[in-house]
């Protein structure tokens, strides 16, 4: 990165700042470009032949599995949503995963807010008994959960379901919504309460809106988490008619043996994933703000 | 609008042995603008933060009015802060930043309107009140916290280092504005600030602290030319004022080859030191050899005038600093050995060992 590089460098770049378009950064952009395809295409490749096996049929996909569909047939989408009753449970999940959100984000916030606003006796520990909740492995719990739920008569129900994912994204919640409360600037909740507003209000209208990046960030990854939840649901709800998704993928898939309607799984593996696509591109503008917080005054 | 009343407050932060404000008295009358002014670490924010109802008042009280609001939370006290870095809410419009308070106040959202256009008319921010404050260059948001001040019609407007983040020019413009806009709503105001020539240029009167205890309080001209103590004289005034610590001799105080004549009763109050104070400006060239020796090191030329920046050797053997205002035309050259002799009707005079001055 010399002089004579960018005097060598014709095409007027040198409004980017001088000697800093040299070739080290033109290096440094290739690799992180190529790297950036190549992973582009390992995540986009997969999903794209998913959604387009969806619209074969079973015989299509095995005679050709890489050629375009002969006929664009919703059939398959059909059969999942009805015969393999996809439908309901897509609905359970949609009920569990919402209201579990709704408890987490919003006792999460507000413990958070708590512990990184106001310093109490015994905010210390609360935090570290949060942090141990994210250590803590879910599998030595599963035996206990299943007895606790068992007697508070939530065992195999939805409310069951959503208490204990809130209760198992209550950790991470916190502890992400931690720092990023913490690094609010005080003088903002000093402004307001000058400004005539109670702990309510600075918290649910000046500060609560700061943090939506951070409330995105951690939206968007509960609901991922918690969608994708296998091991939960399988030990806690056992009753078919309460199936959440992933159950009903595993029954729908195992059930026929080897003689699997692989058109209408694909099918139901594409309804599967739209929900977290969708989530993911309204809060995407979100999670790109927490990520270059505090590049920009 | 109201008087302000500090009264023996004071502040003792948890985990700290000293108080980071100690037995603040202050009156400030209605309508008056007072300026807290000291290095950082004085404890003029905290004393600022006290009366906003942001920190805790350990002693004393505070009152505004008649009304005792030592223990009052902020948004009891009817007061109006602007902070240094604007605190403005980012995600509200500037509409919204200023009418904020009216609106918890639940008042109507016409008169809402009506105040904000007001006040944003005064403060020429009527273009950007749909703007959010990240779109607004720094001068704009200082004057939307300013708004947001207005639109309460407070009975104490508190400011808190408002101009430091403006770049040089601005700060100045705006200094004279807030001062005329302040002078115009004759709202009681208490401004904070560790630049003593925004002190000097605002305040009705000048509170100047230091390690948390009040030095003095005065209007700006008293201050110049009275100084209660050695720090006081040194703080206030740019360039500083030359202080030297010089042996008392008969009749009165050693200053180079000559002795001061100093009155009788003075002198006793002195001892055998005293710390002489001379301002730039009242020190003079003696063409005679007079007075005190000083090797010039620079000369700084502003035009009309021209500073002096000096070394003189004391009588301990050590290198004073002595900064003098010269003649702009015709300044010795660096380097130079010249001597300089103070105007006797603008000498102070401190005490060696208190640093208290002795009224000369």
């Amino acid at each position: 990165m010399t002089m004579t590089e960018t005097s060598r460098n014709p095409t007027g770049t040198t409004d980017h700042g001088g000697g800093r378009a040299g070739r080290g950064d033109k290096v440094v952009a290739t690799t992180a470009h190529t790297a950036l395809t190549i992973w582009s295409l390992i995540v986009i490749l997969p999903m794209l032949w998913t959604v387009l096996s969806s619209f074969k049929t079973s015989e299509e996909i095995h005679s050709s599995p890489f050629s375009l569909p002969k006929h664009w047939n919703f059939q398959n989408y059909v059969n999942a949503w009805t015969t393999a009753g996809i439908g309901d449970y897509f609905l359970n999940s949609i009920i569990v995963v919402a209201g579990a959100l709704i408890v987490t984000m919003t006792l999460g916030s507000m413990c958070a807010y708590v512990l990184a606003r106001f310093p109490f006796p015994g905010s210390r520990i609360i935090y570290y008994l949060m942090l141990a909740g994210l250590t803590f492995p879910i599998f030595l719990a599963i035996v206990p959960l299943f007895f606790l739920l068992q007697q508070m008569g939530l065992l195999n129900t939805l409310p069951g379901l959503i208490f204990t994912y809130a209760a198992f994204a209550l950790p991470f919640t916190v502890f992400f919504l931690f720092s990023f409360f913490k690094a609010l600037p005080s003088t903002i909740a000093e402004a307001a309460a000058i400004d005539g507003a109670g702990e309510w209000r600075t918290f649910f209208q000046v500060m609560l809106p700061m943090a939506r990046p951070g409330l995105a960030t951690v939206l968007i990854l509960n609901f991922v988490g918690l969608w994708n939840q296998f091991l939960l649901p399988i030990a806690l709800n056992s009753d078919e008619s309460n199936y959440v998704l992933t159950q009903g993928m595993a029954k729908f898939a195992s059930q026929a043996g080897y003689s699997v309607d692989f058109g209408a799984l694909f099918a139901a593996v594409v309804i599967t994933v739209v929900p977290v696509l969708i989530v993911y591109m309204i809060f995407q503008r979100q999670l790109q703000g927490s990520v270059s917080q505090g590049t920009s005054k | 609008m109201a008087t302000v009343t500090f009264d023996e407050a004071t502040r003792v932060y948890p985990g700290s042995d000293t108080p980071a404000v100690d037995k603040l008295n202050i009156d400030i009358e209605d309508g008056e603008f007072l300026v807290l002014v000291g290095p950082s670490g004085c404890g003029k924010s905290t004393s600022l933060r006290m009366l906003a109802g942001l920190e805790e008042v350990n002693d004393g009280r505070i009152l505004i009015g008649e009304r005792d609001v030592t223990d009052l939370s902020p948004k009891d006290r009817d007061v109006a802060m602007v902070f240094q870095n604007y605190a403005l809410y980012p995600h509200m419009s500037v509409a919204d930043n200023m009418g904020f308070a009216l609106k918890i106040a639940g008042k109507p959202k016409d008169e809402i309107r009506k105040r904000v256009q007001e006040a944003a008319k005064i403060l020429d921010l009527e273009a950007y009140l749909d703007r959010k404050p990240k779109a607004l260059s720094g001068g704009q948001r200082q004057r939307v916290a300013m708004g947001r001040a207005i639109v309460r019609q407070p009975q104490v407007f508190l400011m808190d280092e408002p101009l430091s983040n403006l770049d040089a020019k601005l700060r100045v413009q705006t200094r004279t504005q807030i001062a005329s806009l302040q002078r115009r709503l004759g709202v009681t105001t208490v401004y904070v600030t560790h630049d003593q020539v925004e002190a000097m240029t605002m305040g009705d009167r000048v509170a100047v602290l230091k390690d948390g205890i009040l030095q003095q309080c005065a209007s700006p001209r008293e201050m110049y030319d009275h100084p209660n103590n050695v720090f006081v004289a040194g703080f206030i005034g740019s360039p500083a004022m030359n202080l030297l610590d010089v042996p008392v001799v008969d009749g009165g105080v050693k200053f180079g080859n000559t002795a001061l004549p100093i009155p009788r009763d003075h002198l006793a109050e002195a001892g055998s030191r005293a710390i002489v104070g001379a301002r730039p400006e009242d020190l003079t060239l003696s063409d005679d050899g007079t007075g005190l020796a000083v090797t010039v090191d620079v000369v700084e030329e502003l035009g009309a005038d021209a500073y002096i920046y000096g070394t003189s050797k004391t009588e301990s053997g050590e290198d004073a600093q002595i900064i003098a205002r010269v003649d702009g035309r015709t300044p010795p050259e660096k380097g130079a050995q010249i001597h300089l002799t103070p105007k006797p009707a603008h000498l102070h005079l401190f005490n060696a060992g208190s640093g208290e001055r002795i009224s000369v």
